[in-house]
This record gives C-alpha cells, structure tokens and sequence, in this order.
C-alpha cells in the first residue's frame, strides 16, 4: 500500500494521522493487505459467498410497535438539547 | 444543427406504509415531536442488533414483482459507509451485492402509447433522520432515522421530460394500487432524482448530470428538459459536460451545480455482519404473488377497450383503486359499464363532495348503485329523480328502491295516465298546439316539459313525446 492510498483511507475514515502514525499504519495496513491477497487467491469459483456464518436464517421481526418508549431516557444522554431537538455545531 | 438523442433515468425512492420502522419496532410516524419514535437501534448505540421487519421485506418483494425484476433467492444487506450526522451509525443498512430484485422492466402510458423502462435493481434500505441548521448549530430529529426506504433504479429509457413526467405518475399510481406507498412527493414519502445525459444520434449515451430536489411529477419534467437544454447549448459551443449533481431551483426555474466537497465517494459496502440474509421461502412468494393486482396502467386500457370508457372518466376511475374497484363491482353486480362510469364520475362526486366524505366512508355499496341504475333503465324512475334518489341514499343509509317507495317516485308509465296529462296541457295551450299542427315542430319540447311539471317530474318523457306525436298527427 502506497502512503497515498492510505491518505484517503483515512480520510474515508475520517481519522486524523500525523506522520508519525502514518509511517506506523503504512506497515501494519500493508500487512494486512497481504493476508487478504492470500485470501483472495484462493480458487472459489462457482462457490456462494458466505456472508454469514453464526447466524439462523430469516431473522425477520413481525410489523408491530414495541410497548416501551425508552426515548426519554435517551435523550437525556444527550450532551445539549433544545427542547426534544439534539444540538451539534453547524455541520454545513 | 446536429440531431441529439436523450436519456433519463430515475432513481426514486419510496417509504413503504409500514407500522414500525425497518431494523427496530419503533414507529414508523411522520409528524410526531421530535425523537420521540427513536430506541438504541436506530440510535446506533453499540451492541444492539437490528432484526428486519418481515411487512418491509413483503413490501419491498411486491415492488420487485410489479416492476417483472429477477427476485433475489438470497438477498443480504450491506453497510454503507458514510459520515453525516442524520446517521448516527456513520453507515446506512442497504443492499449493494444482493438486491431483492434485479434486470426488471414496467410500461408506462403516455399520449395514449405504452412505452418501456428497464428496471436496474430494487433494494431495501433505511432512511436517515432530518438535521436542521440554524446559526451556529444543527438540531437533529431521528424520528425518520431507520424507516424503511424503497429504492428503485431506472436504465436510462426515457427520452424527454414529459416522458419522466409521465413515468413517475404512473409509478406513483402502481404503488398506491399496491398500498405499499402513498405516494406523497410533497411530503417526501416518494422521492425522486433524475440523471440525464445527451449525445449526438446513435453514440450511445453522453456524460451525465444528477438532478436532486425535485419534488413533484412536473418539477422533474421542466428540469429534466432544462437540463437537455443547458446541456445541447453547451455541447455546440463546445464545451465538455462535468459529471456533477445538480439541485432543481425551484423559484428560477432551473439547474445548479450543487457544492460538494471535492472528496472522493467511496461507500466502501460490505456486508453487514448483524443480519443474517433472507431467503424468501415458496410461502413467502405465494403471499407476495396473491398480493400483487392488475395494475392501474392495464385497468385503464381494458377498461378503455372493453367498456369504450375514455377521457376524463377512465382517468377517474382508475386513478385510485377503490373508485376503480367499485366500479367493477357495480358493473358486476349488474349496471351498465357506461352508466355506472357516469354515475361514479359526476353525481357521486358532487354528492360525496357536499357530504366532505369519501366513497369508501359513505353509506354508498356497489349493490344500491347498481340497482338504482337498473331503476332508471327500467323506467321505474326518471334520470332527474334518480339523482334525487341518490343524495338520499347517501344521507339515509337506504336502499334505492324503499326511497323511491317512500317518496312516491315511480315514474308514470302507464299510458292512459299520461294521456289525461297531454289532454289537459293540449288544452290550456292552443297556440302551440296550432303551431305544431301547422308543421313548426318548436313548441314540442315545451309542451313536453308542461307535461313533465304536471306530472311532478314523474312521467317517462319519452312515452311523453310519444303521446303528443300521436295526438297531434305529428
Ligand atoms: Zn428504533
């Protein structure tokens, strides 16, 4: 991995790295990579992906409201309110 | 001049008409204050898992099926990576590798013609919350954060504005037939994006725009060919089209480029490790197929070529489904197509407009239509009557036949009753009669509706205008 693929990767990731932890991830990101080019050398044509491997299937839930409201409590965690809107600096 | 070829493609978006939301079992509620409708799921607090609602999964397998797409035999969601505070997760649960349909296609009528429109895909997905800004800060609102959301993807098959016009109201129709969507575009509940592209004649397609904020059927047909415009004018000048996304400005009437930071997109999908796929089972199928209907494009033009109903009626009666099931029903139970079409279309209107009800609300059945269509046609009423009949049906909840009775309404047809009409109007109006009898046929209708008042509206015109033939030699 070129440092310059990573800096858009972090950006993607919206992380900050100074130099120092970009010479750092630079190997340990390239490390990685080679793990999943090993991965992906693998010859699974005509296989279906497994997307899931713990998982039942159809773990679908019937149409219907749950009786508790917990959202109260939640925006009570909330750093700053005004009235039941939460606050955050002007993103635009 | 050079001859260019257009190509529009839609992507819309729909919010299925779902109680609770997609992945929790909040409610699913436009208009509620402020996050009240929000729970650890569709907060996005760590450690919570989302579990699919099976009516969104149904909803959504009913629109693949409408539009004829391949159904997916294992459809999986993936997450998609961004960052926006409407998105508390920093991703949104879509469906990228695994749609629940693909490669589909759907007729559209437009000027009376049916045209085509290849269906890229169709994947459930959930919506985001709303921010609003305000000076230094955004207020944020989950209530709409985790509803589910219905994208649908157009090829690029339609040509002009009127044509995408004309796509997404049939397509707003579709879904209200199935009851999948209301189909709001005002309100958002049917949201739609146009991207656009031109070229010279047989180069395949050019480089295209995306226009956004476009939210009714005719702001998506003026910027859609705002854009064809803006784009051949700057091809002749010579100029390249930017790949860009452009915003509808309402109040100038035209596109914009809209500012975006410069960064590269890359949602980089993948699975989303918290739910497992869903393989619809053949129960599954037969219940999406056993919900599917004849779709309102198809009604129209049987209706059209069966019944000879045509104009404004067809379109009434097929715009909404229960008018277009009512009048099936009527005409099943026995009316004729044509008179039930012009009962429906004009008297119970006016009627169910001064009441400030609708159909399915009133006290109307297709039975009492019926029957009160075949009084007229048998001549135990008078057209003027029948339409007396009709507001008290509705205001009393009766039968047409017991208002009839009980107001005394049944036409006079009995001949010789009529004939002591037309003898006595005759009398009391010798100069018309003269005339007539004098070969100027005017007086006719006249002396016919003296007929008619004497008779209180009850005698059978017809069986009028008959008599006084007869009498006068005419
Ligand atoms: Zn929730």
């Amino acid at each position: 991995m070129d440092i310059h693929e990573l800096r858009i990767t972090a950006e993607l990731a919206m992380l900050d790295l100074d130099e120092r932890e970009m010479k750092v991830f630079e190997a340990e990101v390239s490390k990685t990579l080679e793990y999943f080019a090993q991965m992906n050398a693998v010859d699974v044509d005509g296989l279906e992906p497994t997307t899931h491997v713990l998982m039942e299937e159809n773990r679908a839930r019937e149409d219907r409201t749950r009786d508790e409201n917990l959202s109260d409590r939640l925006l009570e965690e909330a750093p700053e309110r005004q009235g039941r809107h939460i606050v955050i600096p002007n993103v635009l | 001049m050079a001859e260019y070829q257009s190509f529009i493609g839609l992507e819309i978006h729909i919010q299925l008409l779902t109680a609770t939301k997609v992945f929790c079992g909040c409610r699913n509620r436009f208009g509620d204050e402020p996050n009240t409708n929000v729970c650890p799921v569709c907060l996005g607090y760590p450690g919570v898992l989302p579990a699919v609602n099976e009516q969104a999964l149904l909803f959504s397998y009913m629109v693949a099926r409408a539009l004829n797409c391949d159904l997916s035999k294992t459809a999986y969601f993936d997450r998609k990576n961004y960052f926006y505070p409407d998105m508390t997760k920093n991703y949104q649960i879509s469906q990228f590798h695994s749609p629940i349909g693909r490669n589909g296609w759907i007729e559209y009528e437009t000027g009376g013609e049916l045209k085509k429109v290849r269906i890229h895909d169709v994947h459930l997905e959930e919506d985001a919350g709303k921010s609003i800004h305000r000076g230094t800060a955004t207020l944020l609102d989950y209530n709409r954060a985790g509803t589910s959301l219905l994208e649908i993807v157009t090829e690029p098959d339609m040509e002009t504005g009127e044509d995408a016009e004309a796509f997404i109201q049939n397509f707003r129709r579709l879904v209200r037939y199935l009851g999948v969507c209301d189909g709001n575009m005002e309100e958002g509940s049917l949201r739609c994006d146009g991207n656009i592209s031109i070229n010279l004649k047989g180069k395949g397609l050019g480089t295209k725009t995306e226009v956004k904020n476009v939210n009714s059927s005719r702001f998506l047909k003026l910027s859609m060919n705002h854009e064809i415009g803006r784009q051949k004018r700057a091809l002749e000048k010579g100029e390249r089209i930017v790949q860009e996304t452009r915003l509808w400005n309402e109040a100038q009437s035209r596109t914009e480029p809209m500012r975006t930071k410069e960064s590269a997109h890359d949602y980089r999908y993948f699975p989303e490790p918290d739910m497992p796929p869903f393989r619809p089972s053949p129960a599954f199928i037969a219940d999406v197929d056993a919900r599917l209907v004849e779709l309102p494009v198809y009604r129209k033009r049987r209706y059209e070529a069966e019944y000879g109903i045509s104009g404004d009626q067809v379109q009434f009666l097929t715009e909404e489904k229960p008018v277009a099931d009512f009048f099936e029903s009527t005409v099943t139970a026995g009316a004729d197509p044509l008179q039930a079409a012009a009962w429906i279309c004009t008297d119970i209107q006016k009627n169910l407009n001064k009441l400030q009800i609708g159909l399915e609300e009133s006290s109307l059945t297709s039975l009492r239509l019926a029957a009160l269509i075949n009084l007229v046609k048998e001549g135990v009423i008078n057209r003027k009557k029948a339409e007396l009949t009709l507001s008290l049906m509705l205001e009393e909840d009766k039968d047409p036949d017991v208002i009839v009775r009980e107001q005394g309404w049944e036409q006079i047809s009995d001949s010789g009753a009529i004939e002591a009409l037309v003898t006595e109007v005759l009398q009391a109006n010798p100069k018309a009669v003269d005339q007539i009898r004098g070969g100027d046929m005017k007086p006719m209708g006249f002396l016919t509706g003296q007929v008619m008042k004497l008779s209180k509206g009850q005698a059978d015109p017809k069986l009028v205008q008959a008599v006084i033939s007869g009498k006068l030699g005419s």
